[in-house]
C-alpha cells in the first residue's frame, strides 16, 4: 500500500463531498445545531405551556353544603380561580374541560366538632393536563387548611404541633447539577451521537461506492495501477472522516447547549465539569473513533453490495434500525456495560459513552469495550475489503453473494 | 518488434457460461487492430481482461511484455482503456480530474503539469477547464475522458465500442484520434466496435471472435480471401453465420 496513493485518492473523496452542498448540511450543519435547536425548542414549549396553565381561569364548583366554611375564601385567594357556589352533578362535570368541583360528604361543621375526619371530594376530567395541574393547587390549598385545622385540635387537647408528626422526612440530594445532567445525557447522547455517526457514513459511502458504481466511474479507477485495498483504504478514511466530523459535531453541539443553557440559567455548570473527567473525554473520543471505523466499513460493505444506488438506500432503514436497537437498548433502566453487553456492537459503545457522561466508568470495562470495537470494525472492515475486490463490483456487474465466495 | 498487446489463449467462463475461448492475437507499436463480434460474441470480456479488470480462467494477456495478472502494476501503467460506459467524475473539474489520474499512474509532478497543459492544447479544454464535469456537453465530456486515457502517455490503448452512441461529429473525432495515436505516436491501439467502415479505413488487422471463439486474426485482405468476398462486410457475415 502506498500513503501517497491513498492520499490522493482521500483527498478527492473530501473535495467532492465538500462540493456537494445536501451532504454538508446533513452531516455537518444538522448535527450541529440539533442540541442547541432542541433545548430552545424544549424551553419554549414549556414556557408557554406553562405560562398558559397559570393563566388559564378555572371555574371551581362549591357545593352550598361548603358554603359557610373558609373552603370558598381559601380556594378563592388564588386568583387563577373563579369561585361559584352551586351544587353540580358528577356526570355533567364529567364533560366540563375547565371546571373542577368541591363538595362533602355529610356535614362539615359537625364532622369537625366530632373529632371525625370529614370528607372532601374534588371531582373534575383528571385526564386534562389544566385540570390536572390545578386539582394539584386546590389540593396544596386545602392541605394548609388540614394543617391548622390539625393543630387546632392537637392545642385543644394541650399537645404540641410534632405530636401528630413522629418523624419529619428529609430528602438532601447530594448530587451535583452536573450530574443530573449526565444521568439525562448519558442515556440519550450517545444514542445520537451513534445516529449521526452512521448518517454520515452511510451517505457518504453510499455515493462514493455504490454512487461511483452507478455513475459508472469506479471502473476507470480499476484500471489504473492502485491496487484495491488501496482504494478501499483512501475512500475508508473519506467515510470514516465524514463519520467522525458528523459525530464531532454533534459533540461541540452538546457541549455548547449545555454551556448555554448554564449561562442562559446563571447557573454555574460548566460543559467541561459536566461530571467528565479529562480521562472520561480520552475514553469518549477513542470510543467515537471506534464505532466510527465499525460504522464507516459496515456502510461501505452494505453500499458495496447494492448494484445501485436505489438498491443501496433501500438498505439503510434496515440497518439503521440495527444500529439504533442497540441504541435504544442502552437507554432502558437496569442496562449496565457486563461481560456480555461488552460483546454487543452499538450497544457497548453507548453504554460506555453513557457511563462516561454519568462519570461512573472503571477501566476495565472501557478497555473491554475499546478491544470488541476496534475487533468489529476489523471485521466489517476485511468484509468491505472482500466485497470490493469482487469481479462484478470492479466491472460494475451485479453482485450476488454466491459469486463472492467463488 | 515484440508485440505491445498480447492475447495468450484467453479464456473467460461466468459459472456455466464459456463468454471467451481460446483467443490469441497480437497487436504490435503503431498499428490498429480492431475487434469485430456481434452482441454477446465476447468482445467486452476480452478487452476487460487486457485491461486487467476480470482474471481470464485461462490463457494469460500480456501489455508491453508484462502479464496483466502477475504484474498488474507495470501492466497497467503502460495502459489506456476507455469504454463508452466509463463516465466522469462529476463534482470535478477537467483539470482536476486529469490530475487525479496522473497522480495515480504516479506521473512526476513537473512532468504531469506540463502533461494536462498538452492534453488541455490538444482537446481544446481550455475554454471549459474550470467547469465541473457533470455540466459538459456529451462531446465536451468525450474529449475528457480520452485526455484521461492519455494522461500518462501509455504506449498501448484499449477502447470498448468508442463511438457507440456519438453522432458522426463526435465519431469522426474518435477515429482522428485513434488514427493519430497510432500512426504519429507509436502506440499500439485495439478497439471493438459494431462499425465496419470504421475498420476499413483505420484498421490494419482485424480480430473476428464469435459465440467467444477467435474466427479470423489477419489483415482485412486475408479476411476477404479466406471467404471468398469482396467487401468485408460479407465476408464478415460469413463467418459469424
Ligand atoms: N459478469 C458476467 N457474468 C456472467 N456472464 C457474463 C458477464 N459478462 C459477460 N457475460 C456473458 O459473456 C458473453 C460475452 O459478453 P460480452 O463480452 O459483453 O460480449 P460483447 O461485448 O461482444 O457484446 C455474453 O454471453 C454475456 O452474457
Ligand atoms: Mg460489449
Amino acid at each position: 500500500m502506498r500513503t501517497s496513493i491513498i492520499n490522493t485518492i482521500f483527498r478527492k473523496e473530501i473535495l467532492e463531498v465538500l462540493r456537494d452542498k445536501r451532504t454538508l448540511y446533513l452531516v455537518i450543519l444538522l448535527p450541529f445545531f440539533l442540541y442547541p435547536a432542541l433545548f430552545f425548542l424544549i424551553g419554549k414549549v414549556g414556557q408557554s405551556q406553562a405560562g398558559k396553565m397559570q393563566q388559564e381561569k378555572v371555574t371551581v364548583l362549591i357545593d352550598p353544603a361548603l358554603e359557610q366554611t373558609p373552603v370558598p375564601a381559601l380556594i378563592g385567594s388564588d386568583p387563577s380561580f373563579v369561585i361559584k357556589v352551586q351544587a353540580f352533578d358528577s356526570q355533567a362535570l364529567a364533560e366540563e374541560k375547565t371546571t373542577i368541583g368541591i363538595r362533602v360528604d355529610g356535614d362539615y361543621a359537625a364532622g369537625l366538632a366530632a373529632n371525625e375526619s370529614v370528607i372532601l371530594r374534588i371531582a373534575g376530567d383528571f385526564s386534562k393536563d389544566l385540570l390536572d395541574g390545578r386539582k394539584q393547587s386546590i389540593t396544596g390549598l386545602l392541605n394548609k387548611l388540614n394543617q391548622s385545622l390539625l393543630e387546632e385540635r392537637l392545642q385543644g387537647v394541650k399537645l404540641p404541633p410534632t405530636f401528630a408528626q413522629p418523624l419529619l422526612i428529609q430528602e438532601e440530594d447530594l448530587a451535583k447539577p452536573s450530574q443530573h445532567i449526565g444521568k439525562v445525557l448519558g442515556a440519550y447522547a450517545p444514542m445520537l451521537l451513534m445516529l449521526f455517526i452512521f448518517t454520515g457514513c452511510i451517505y457518504i459511502a453510499i455515493d462514493i461506492t455504490a454512487g461511483e458504481k452507478e455513475r459508472r466511474t469506479l471502473q476507470t479507477l480499476f484500471t489504473t495501477p492502485v491496487n484495491v485495498r488501496e482504494i478501499i483504504a483512501g475512500k475508508f478514511l473519506a467515510v470514516a472522516c465524514v463519520g467522525l466530523a458528523s459525530a464531532l459535531m454533534n459533540l461541540f453541539s452538546l457541549v455548547f447547549a449545555v454551556l448555554l443553557q448554564a449561562k442562559i440559567m446563571g447557573g454555574n455548570v460548566s460543559a467541561i465539569s459536566l461530571a467528565i473527567s479529562a480521562q472520561g473525554w480520552v475514553w469518549m473520543i477513542t470510543l467515537i473513533v471506534l464505532s466510527t471505523v465499525f460504522l464507516a466499513a459496515l456502510s461501505m460493505a452494505v453500499s458495496l453490495l447494492a448494484n445501485s444506488y436505489k438498491e443501496s438506500q433501500s438498505y439503510v432503514s434496515p440497518l439503521m434500525m440495527l444500529v439504533l436497537i442497540p441504541a435504544v437498548m442502552a437507554q432502558m433502566p437496569g442496562m449496565e456495560l457486563t461481560m456480555t453487553t461488552a460483546l454487543v456492537p452499538v450497544l457497548n459503545i453507548c453504554l460506555a459513552i453513557g457511563a462516561i457522561f454519568k462519570g461512573a466508568f472503571s477501566l476495565p470495562a472501557m478497555g473491554l469495550v475499546v478491544f470488541f470495537a476496534l475487533l468489529y470494525g476489523l471485521l466489517a472492515l476485511y468484509l468491505a475489503s472482500l466485497i470490493f475486490g469482487n469481479e462484478n463490483v470492479v466491472t460494475g456487474e451485479k453482485v450476488s453473494w454466491k459469486l463472492l465466495k467463488g | 518488434m515484440p508485440a505491445s498487446i498480447e492475447a495468450r489463449n484467453l479464456g473467460k467462463r461466468f459459472g456455466e457460461v464459456h463468454a471467451v475461448q481460446e483467443v490469441s492475437f497480437e497487436v504490435h507499436p503503431g498499428e490498429i487492430v480492431g475487434l469485430l463480434g456481434p452482441n454477446g460474441a465476447g468482445k467486452t470480456t476480452t478487452l476487460r481482461m487486457l485491461a486487467g479488470l476480470l482474471a481470464p480462467t485461462a490463457g494469460e494477456a500480456f501489455i508491453n511484455q508484462h502479464s496483466v495478472q502477475k504484474e498488474p502494476q507495470l501492466a497497467r501503467r503502460a495502459l489506456g482503456f476507455l469504454t463508452g460506459d466509463m463516465d466522469l467524475y462529476r463534482r470535478l473539474t477537467p483539470v482536476e480530474l486529469l490530475a487525479y489520474f496522473g497522480q495515480l499512474y504516479e506521473v512526476p509532478q513537473p512532468e504531469l503539469r506540463r502533461r494536462i497543459d498538452e492534453l488541455v492544447e490538444a482537446f481544446g479544454i481550455g475554454e471549459f477547464k474550470d467547469k465541473h464535469c457533470e455540466k459538459l456537453s456529451t462531446g465536451q465530456k468525450q474529449r475528457v475522458s480520452i485526455a484521461r486515457t492519455l494522461v500518462h502517455d501509455p504506449a498501448v490503448v484499449v477502447l470498448d465500442e468508442p463511438t457507440t452512441g456519438l453522432d458522426i461529429m463526435a465519431s469522426e473525432f474518435i477515429l482522428q484520434f485513434i488514427r493519430r495515436m497510432a500512426k504519429e505516436n507509436g502506440k499500439a491501439v485495439i478497439f471493438s466496435t459494431h462499425h465496419l467502415d470504421e475498420v476499413e479505413r483505420l484498421c490494419d488487422r482485424v480480430v473476428i471472435i464469435h459465440k467467444g471463439r477467435l474466427q479470423h486474426h489477419g489483415d482485412i485482405d486475408s479476411a476477404l480471401a479466406a471467404t471468398n468476398q469482396t467487401r468485408l462486410a460479407d465476408a464478415f457475415f460469413e463467418m459469424v453465420r
